[in-house]
């Protein structure tokens, strides 16, 4: 117990608060408002070359919203009064607009998906039997109008929901960022950078994941693989990234040069404390071998086979990083006593409510979810089809 | 609009105007009546028992009124009953009930009167090693009126 | 068929808005909007208090009887490390060095384990809630289930506290800690169940040298206005505009 401390740190600092639950929980909603861009790229910005994945990134993004929610909950210590964060919401606290932006956006997506994948339903409706029928014929409404002047309707409301759509994702999860951002008692914290810096992270993050699902896909089903799509994607991760890692550095570097009160301990922090997930992993692993990879993704020519090595390296890489990131925001900034004159050591718990079990088991949910979703509503015609058009139009 | 769309705003509006009415039912009715808190909690938190009476409560003439008058001239007048003898509200309200003995250890006395280099110098401090022989602080000082062996 | 249900979800719809919201609204917005000025119990007029605490800092000699006391008082977990006040002991060595420390808040005193000769200079400073003025606990809770109260104490609702311990991250001087017996924050109240029926906090009793001083800011002849009167005062970390109500008296600038 002893060695965990360096320094004074207030007596009531002896437990750190925020466990890897609370890593989790930014990590997942930023995955979410990275897949669901992602998707925007096609529904909102009309990039053909995504459309192949568009939809899949939209129940990517249901998905892991599904369980956005989960980290928190289990963290909370009277997790059945988690409701009146939606019932009493204080307006002056950072976190209490989170029930409402949250249920919001899932409104947002839920009627996206259904919207994008509402011929399926009605057809899958009327040709089939049984549970199956009531099923489809639930998720249907009961209407079963895809005339011409039904799905025009339907594309209309899609796109407004789409535009609407990208600015609820950037709040929702710059909006994460700013509850970390905002409070003034911890330096490692207290940045009006820590929204934007969230943002790009998630966005990140999010098409990296979309890029190893959908390498993950074509794997399993054995599609061919659509190389303009996989290329595009990469592209915009090159894009984002750099912007992510520019704002990052620049919080360091503004830190360290202001030099203010707090420089000491966090020169502790960085030197001692998280020097290897923040730059082995977070910098170096997360960012810049991604970074010369996905450049050289993009400058060379043919190579097809190496470049999507390089592609699926550089996305494992992210994911990773991004992941550290949070860790080093969430874990770090409570390493550091608010005394400034010490540190504290986090260590992880294997089960247990705040435990690292707990976590993966958050963590595999989405991916089961995805599973079970587009068991009922598939999006895989998209990727053989679009393929095969591009296959075509290239020959 | 579409009669599906139609049928989804529907869908929508019904869980929104559920959710208003469960919400009206759940929120406490003291909530807000002070301000954006449960107002009730005032009073509940108001409730919370008295543990330390505080010294008058000794000076009773039934009680300890000889005690407390010497101790009430010494230079011990400062150091509260309680912060030697323990929370004794229990046995205010009810003499059957005993407050735990008060600690009459060296190292009890020597919180406040060990030398240690942090206090402020002329509070009168000893050298545990050197002072009293490992006595008692009581076979010579009276606590309740201390400077009289 | 299609057409009767069409008919029944737009008057049932219509019905159902029409039914719930009204009153619904009303009530939900209007009624929890207005804030009474009474107070909760009649016994004590909260508004004719606005409590305040001076530390002195230059009296303290550490015996830990405050933080022992309030363990006491307010049953906080005698045996874990989570305290609503304690005493930290500054030491600036000779080679420059400055040693902080608070074992279990002070509660067993100190022992001298640096030699007399390497110590420049020495002394103890208490701590507490500083019941902020603008309290960044308050701020940050989402729920509404921390608050100040009229006459200035900052408190926390252990029936209504979900737990998500922002408030604590948001303290910067440490104040809180999580009560895992109830699952919520917990905090110092200035003893809000003896101040409120004319005692002093049990920590502000206990001080045998009158190094922590209570009193009422509205009252111009208490003890706590009579010091702010006369002496050149401090607060802990003024630069985070938290303008806290305990006031030090003979504050280092390493105390933070």
């Amino acid at each position: 117990m002893e060695s965990l401390v360096w320094g004074y740190v207030y007596p009531n600092e002896a437990e750190i608060q925020w466990s890897i639950l609370i890593v989790l929980y930014p990590y997942i909603t930023g995955l979410v408002a990275g897949a669901f861009i992602a998707s925007s790229l096609y529904h909102v910005f009309g990039n053909k070359e995504i459309k192949p994945v568009a939809r899949f990134a939209l129940l990517t993004a249901l998905a892991f919203l599904c369980v956005a929610m989960l980290p928190l909950l289990a963290h909370l210590g009277n997790p059945l009064r988690g409701i009146e964060i939606m019932f009493t919401p204080h307006l002056t606290s950072a976190m209490s607009g989170f029930g409402y932006i949250f249920s919001f956006y899932f409104i947002v997506v839920v009627l996206e998906v259904w919207l994008a994948f509402r011929v399926d339903i009605v057809k899958t409706a009327l040709n089939s039997r049984g549970w199956k029928e009531l099923l489809y014929s639930a998720l249907a409404l009961f209407s079963y109008d895809i005339s011409e002047k039904a799905l025009e309707a339907d594309e209309k409301l899609g796109k407004k929901l789409a535009i609407i759509g990208i600015p609820s994702a950037a709040f929702l999860h710059g909006y994460v960022g700013f509850i970390f951002g905002g409070i003034k008692a911890n330096p490692w914290w207290s940045t009006p950078l820590m929204p934007i810096i969230f943002l790009m992270s998630a966005i990140v993050s999010g098409i990296a994941l979309l890029i190893l699902l959908y390498l993950i896909v074509i794997k399993i089903k054995k599609y061919p693989l659509n190389y303009n799509t996989l290329y595009s994607l990469a592209h915009y991760l090159w894009i984002f990234l750099i912007v992510d890692v520019v704002l990052e550095l620049l919080e360091i570097i503004s830190m360290k040069y202001e030099a203010l009160e707090e420089i000491e301990i966090i020169e502790h922090l960085l030197a001692e404390k998280i020097a290897f997930t923040f730059y082995g992993i977070q910098l170096t692993m997360g960012a810049l071998i991604p970074f010369i990879l996905l450049l050289l993704v993009g400058v060379m020519k043919n190579r097809d086979k190496l470049k999507v090595v390089m592609v699926t390296i550089s996305s494992v890489f992210i994911v990773i990083g991004v992941f550290a990131m949070r860790w080093n925001v969430v874990i770090g900034g409570q390493e550091i006593s608010k005394s400034l004159a010490g540190t504290l050591t986090y260590e992880p718990v294997f089960f247990g409510q705040e435990g690292v079990l707990l976590a993966i088991i958050i963590l595999i949910l989405p991916l089961i979810i995805l599973r079970v979703i587009t068991y009922i509503l598939p999006p895989w015609k998209d990727m053989i089809e679009e393929n095969e058009e591009a296959v075509v139009s290239s020959e | 609009m579409q009669p599906h769309l139609k049928k989804a705003f529907t869908l929508l509006a019904i869980i929104i105007i559920a959710f208003i009415f469960v919400r009206s039912i759940a929120v406490p009715d003291s909530f807000g009546e002070y301000g954006w808190y449960r107002g009730d909690s005032v009073n509940e938190l108001r409730n919370q028992p008295v543990e330390h009476a505080g010294s008058q409560a000794c000076s009773d003439v039934d009680c300890h009124k000889t005690l407390y008058s010497i101790w009430s001239e010494s230079r011990h007048k400062t150091v509260n009953c309680e912060t030697c003898h323990g929370p004794a509200e229990k046995h205010v309200s009810n003499v059957r009930i005993m407050p735990e003995p008060a600690n009459d250890s060296r190292d009890f006395c020597g919180l406040c009167h060990y030398k240690r280099v942090a206090r402020p110098g002329e509070f009168p401090q000893i050298d545990p090693v050197t002072h009293g022989e490992n006595l008692r602080c009581a076979y010579c000082h009276n606590p309740h009126k201390p400077w009289f062996v | 068929m299609k057409l009767s249900r069409r008919d029944f979800t737009k008057i049932g719809s219509k019905i159902v808005i029409g039914a719930a919201t009204g009153p619904v609204i009303i009530d939900a917005l209007v009624k929890k909007a207005q804030a009474s000025e009474s107070s909760p119990d009649g016994d004590y007029d909260w508004n004719k208090h606005y409590w305040g605490y001076v530390v002195d800092t230059t009296k303290c000699i550490g015996c830990g009887r405050c933080a022992n006391a309030c363990k006491r008082e307010n049953e906080v977990p005698f045996d874990e490390p989570v305290y609503r006040t304690w005493i930290e002991r500054y030491r600036k060595l000779k080679d420059g060095e400055m040693k902080i420390d608070s074992p279990n808040a002070g509660i067993d005193g100190f022992t001298d384990d640096i030699p007399e000769e390497e110590i420049n200079k020495a002394f103890y400073v208490p701590k507490i809630c500083n019941h902020c003025e603008n309290a960044p606990c308050v701020q940050v809770c989402p729920v509404g289930a921390t608050y100040t109260t009229n006459d200035g104490v900052i408190l926390v609702d252990f029936e209504y506290c979900i737990g998500c311990r922002y408030c604590i991250q948001a303290c910067p001087y440490g104040a809180r800690y999580f009560n895992l017996e109830k699952g919520t924050a917990d905090k110092c109240t200035w003893c809000y169940h003896r101040i409120t029926k004319g005692l002093l906090p049990a920590c502000v009793q206990a001080c045998p040298v009158g190094a922590r001083k209570f009193g009422d800011l509205k009252d111009p002849e208490s003890i706590v206005n009579k010091i702010l009167d006369k002496e050149r005062i401090n607060v802990l970390k003024p630069d985070l505009g938290t303008k806290p109500k305990v006031y030090y008296l003979g504050l280092d600038r390493e105390v933070r």
